[in-house]
């Protein structure tokens, strides 16, 4: 395709790929982000165009490669127009019948077709799937619409307008305000207002200036901007030019984390194809706009999330954050005023540029205005992505789109945030999808991930696991950070191992306060936070560990027993069999024994028993 | 030219040095802002977070080190409220349970008026201050040394721990490190550990004057701008 | 595709230092890992004093310092597949190896490494191995497939051997 030379050229090429499509009667949509993949979505999509080649259908019959549709669980996922039809868990051999029933004739088939849980029904449509239903998915709808290897899919789909409405009808000035006025507030985990954090760069001294998408994402159990930025590139490219226009940057980087390679694969063919339009580089569209855009990628660093880490790493160096008495919207990126902001924000731009500020102030609540989209993990039914309007009672997205808890168990927290987060307890539930509010209960929203826990869940070990990772990913440069997390989680492992003592939680607790006032920068300030809401919400589980040697939840292995129910063993031998460690015996058919001097808890015995014989005491 | 600002610190305004940070300027003024990895003549990282004041900003104070902290027309700076002591002395107990093995950190310890350590002592001998690391760079620009690996791995080291021969041996990253200043008795074997305090030192009567420059031994053997 | 040399990675890079975490990405993608020889010559190639390129090396965690084996265990220790029992997979595979995590097995055949959160979080727990993903794990399963490896491996080697 040649390049285009203004927003008439522009507007033509539009027209002209909607014509060319206008006699595609079915499309099928196939997922192919990250986690379909890691079920066989590559296998289906090849099974899928073969057998359209092979009908002669594929001039009449559109196969969309997607990013990622957000029900991971249910993976792979399909959705074919008209008709809505969605499908999972498909496997190539389902093919023939897809394209020969489905697509040629319209019917459906029953035994891919969802099944609600709690119903027991199967459900046709991807819009009344019941986790669909309560999601309000502004971005992650975009998702299902395009090849994220495809630009002509993104125009086709009304992509770049709000570029050309920037380019034709808005001065600088009047992008920041709108910005300012939608009340968008950085998805990344910060929560600062973008409006304001544009028009302080916009206004700092200097003429080289900079735009940065942090596509890092280290939050474990985070995967919304690989979601994003895998799926559609392009709506998060559009951002930044819409940024980099409104400050006055000619130069962006998306820095994308090095564990996630088809993100860096597709954001580059993205740039690849955006430069081939003209739509990067110089003079774009006819305008006096020149911005180009180069991938990136992170080495395997969480703290690289930081933004002075990651505007070092950009550099060449290492990972090291530096203190931000003057901000990096002043000296950020070569020392020049940058502005860096989430996947997810860049991402809101384009649509409060084409719908206007109040139509994104219309949605959330008073301080948290938009759409957030949460990765829903851990011990629930539903997992995957989702998207709600900030304001959301948290039971509505645990319950109702997550589908409650797994197995019969209870659901007793939910860990927000990540590492810098907390847990918020079953009994907060009502609480709202809200910056402040979260934030005020001492587990902010962070990023986006939200980990169900359950009753076999122990909250100490939860704190232990975040306190390992962040010992694991700090750079190790200031004193509180390196030396303050080590302490405490010492003071934890001895909690976990029965060594446990009273005037340990005081000590943990003022370390922690110590920790979160003096560390240098954002990794080592809310290292403490889920130490501090677990010890919160949870302490009683912490005074078990301590004062009885007891692991309510039966985690921690010095405190726990694997036993066989006599009444449930069938003496079939599996488990003896499976032990490694020859810590099982037991005659044929009669209830067999672990002896808890050999035992090493690993788990596999209660992995393959068939009979839920073995328990944890 | 020299240009001149006034700062407010702990109450006494004082003529500053326009580009000076806060920490040098405190130190120049006679009162004592403990520190450990700054050293006059090197940059500064605000590594070791000793040298902690609030800086009042619009009616909030902001906990930020001085070291990385430059003077300011107007600004309002408390170097020893309760809470920057309380703050202080916990990080200089981190530091001496991690390293009792060195006078200098024992009597910084001292300083910050550390009264009992409850942690489990350590034995290491390094705390990462980087005053080797940066005088190799900044006064040699040989680079002989750097830090190595990251969080808990983080170590001083030659590249693949082998000394290159552009190492000249001159001695400096040894005359700078607060280790080599070992305890009056003797280095401390491991399982001996414990918190100094037993010397004569000015340090002592320091203790209820904490903001107050006593000239002491520690900041002349440690290269404390006050000395320079 | 044959690795590139190191002349090649440098191409177009040369007395550009900030490229230094590029170029050595280039480099852990060819050769498996970045070896002395490879640092000095990425040292001198882009004007980056030794001491940096060993301090960027070992800082992030994509690089490693020594070869790996040839079956790469990677073990997703992300919060929803902690929260799934993650950690029996890691004791699993360090015990039944007998290698610590990040470690090479003496033969050469496997190694483990650890990462923090591969992005498949609602298929957890994930191994991966040689970069193919084994969702919803669990000890017994992670056992059996470290066998069918080790099985094969011997296989393959008295195949080499009968040759």
């Amino acid at each position: 395709m040649s390049r285009l030379n203004s927003s008439r050229e522009l507007e033509h090429l539009r027209e002209r790929l909607r014509e060319q499509r206008q006699n595609i009667a079915t499309t099928v949509m196939v997922c192919g982000g990250t986690g379909c993949r890691a079920s066989g979505s590559s296998a289906v999509i090849d099974a899928i165009r073969d057998e359209l080649s092979r009908q002669g259908l594929d001039l009449s019959v559109r196969l969309c490669v997607t990013g990622c549709h957000g029900f991971c669980e249910q993976g792979p996922v399909m959705i074919i127009e008209p008709g809505n039809v969605f499908y999972c868990h498909v496997s190539p051999e389902d093919a023939f019948e897809i394209v020969s029933q489905t697509v040629m004739k319209g019917e459906v088939i029953e035994r891919l077709l969802y099944t609600d849980p709690v119903s027991g029904e199967r459900v046709q449509t991807e819009s009344e799937i019941p986790f669909y239903r309560a999601q309000d998915r502004q971005l992650l709808s975009q998702n299902l619409m395009v090849d994220p290897c495809s630009i002509e899919d993104y125009i086709v789909a009304g992509g770049y307008s709000a570029l050309t409405k920037v380019l034709n009808a808005m001065a600088p000035e009047e992008i920041i305000k709108e910005v300012k006025s939608s009340g968008l507030r950085g998805r990344g985990g910060g929560g600062f207002p973008t409006g304001r954090k544009w028009s302080e760069c916009q206004e700092a001294p200097g003429d080289e200036k900079y735009v940065v998408c942090n596509a890092d994402e280290g939050d474990p159990g985070a995967y919304m901007d690989r979601c994003v930025l895998e799926g559609n590139p392009h709506l998060v490219l559009e951002g930044m030019m819409i940024g980099a226009w409104a400050i006055g940057a000619w130069k962006g980087y998306v820095y994308v984390r090095n564990e996630y390679p088809l993100a860096v694969k597709h954001s580059r063919i993205a740039v690849e194809q955006a430069r081939e339009l003209g739509l990067l580089g110089d003079n774009i569209l006819g305008s006096s706009f020149s911005f180009d855009v180069d991938i990136a990628r992170g080495g395997g660093a969480f703290v690289c999330g930081e933004s002075t880490a990651l505007m070092a790493s950009i550099e060449g160096k290492v990972g090291e954050p530096r203190p931000k008495d003057v901000h990096t919207v002043v000296d950020g990126l070569y020392h020049k005023p940058t502005t860096l902001n989430n996947v997810e924000t860049w991402a809101n731009v384009p649509s409060i540029i084409l719908n206007g500020s109040s139509w994104f102030a219309s949605k959330g609540t008073q301080g948290s205005k938009g759409t957030k989209i949460l990765a829903l993990t851990g011990r629930i039914k539903n997992t995957g992505l989702v998207e709600v309007a900030m304001g959301t009672p948290v039971r509505t997205v645990v319950f109702d789109i997550g589908g409650g808890a797994l197995d019969g168990k209870q659901v007793k927290a939910v860990q927000t945030g990540g590492p810098s987060g907390g847990c918020l307890p079953v009994d907060k539930f009502d609480l709202p999808i809200d910056f402040d509010v979260l934030s005020e209960a001492g587990s902010m929203m962070g990023s986006g991930g939200m980990v169900v826990m359950d009753e076999e869940t122990c909250m100490v070990d939860v704190a232990k696991y975040f306190l390992t990772f962040l010992q694991d990913e700090s750079c190790g440069k200031c004193v509180p950070c390196r030396l303050g997390i080590d302490r405490m989680l010492e003071i934890i492992t001895d909690i976990t191992e029965g060594r446990g003592r009273p005037e340990q939680l005081d000590l943990l607790e003022e370390l922690a306060d110590t920790v979160s006032q003096t560390a240098l920068c954002g990794l080592g300030k809310t290292a403490p936070n889920p130490v501090l809401t677990t010890l919160r919400y949870f302490r009683s589980e912490y005074e078990a560990h301590i004062n009885e040697k007891r692991c309510p939840a039966g985690v921690c292995k010095a405190l726990i027993t694997y036993l066989i129910d006599p009444d449930k063993c069938t003496g079939c031998g599996v488990c003896l069999r499976a032990c490694v460690h020859g810590a099982i015996t037991g005659g044929k058919k009669q209830a067999h024994v672990i002896d808890a001097q050999l035992c090493q808890k690993c788990g596999i015995c209660r992995s393959e028993c068939r009979f839920d014989a073995i328990r944890v005491a | 030219m020299l240009q001149y600002v006034n700062v407010s610190i702990d109450g006494a305004i004082i003529r500053a040095v326009k580009g000076n940070s806060v920490l040098d300027t405190a130190i120049e003024y006679g009162i004592c802002i403990p520190h450990l990895c700054h050293v006059p003549y090197l940059s500064d990282i605000g590594a070791c977070r000793l040298c902690i004041v609030e800086h009042v900003v619009n009616g909030r104070s902001e906990i930020t080190t001085s070291c990385t902290l430059n003077v300011e027309e107007g600004m309002v700076i408390l170097t020893n409220t309760d809470k920057i002591r309380k703050l202080r002395r916990n990080i200089a107990e981190l530091l001496v349970a991690q390293a009792p093995n060195s006078r200098a950190i024992q009597d910084i310890a001292l300083r910050c008026g550390v009264k009992e350590v409850r942690y489990p002592f350590r034995n290491e001998d390094c705390v990462l201050c980087g005053r080797c690391v940066r005088v190799c760079a900044e006064v040699w620009k040989a680079q002989a040394i750097g830090f190595v690996g990251r969080g808990k791995d983080r170590h001083v080291d030659y590249p693949f721990g082998v000394r290159p021969d552009f190492c000249k041996q001159c001695g400096s990253c040894i005359q700078l490190c607060p280790m080599t200043i070992t305890p009056c008795d003797g280095p401390m074997k491991p399982g001996e550990e414990r918190l100094c305090g037993k010397c004569e030192s000015q340090l002592m009567i320091a203790d209820q004057t904490p903001d107050h420059c006593v000239w002491c031994k520690l900041g002349e053997g440690f290269g404390c701008g006050r000395y320079v | 595709m044959p690795p590139q040399t190191l002349d090649q990675i440098l191409e177009g890079r040369r007395s550009q230092p900030g490229q230094l975490i590029e170029v050595l990405q280039d480099v852990q993608e060819n050769h498996g890992y970045i070896s002395e020889e490879a640092m000095q010559a990425v040292s001198r190639g882009l004007g980056v004093p030794l001491m940096e390129v060993y301090r960027v090396a070992s800082f992030y965690k994509a690089f490693r310092l020594h070869p790996s084996g040839k079956n790469v265990l990677t073990m997703c220790m992300g919060t929803a597949c902690h929260v799934r029992g993650a950690r029996l997979l890691l004791d699993q595979a360090t015990g039944q190896l007998g290698v610590k995590p990040g470690g090479v097995t003496p033969d050469g055949l496997f190694s483990v490494e650890r990462v923090n959160c591969l992005g498949a979080c609602a298929l957890g727990p994930v191994v991966t191995v040689n970069g193919s993903y084994y969702h919803h794990m669990t000890p017994g399963k992670l056992r059996k497939l470290i066998e069918t490896l080790s099985r094969q491996e011997t296989e393959d080697s008295q195949n080499v051997q009968a040759e």
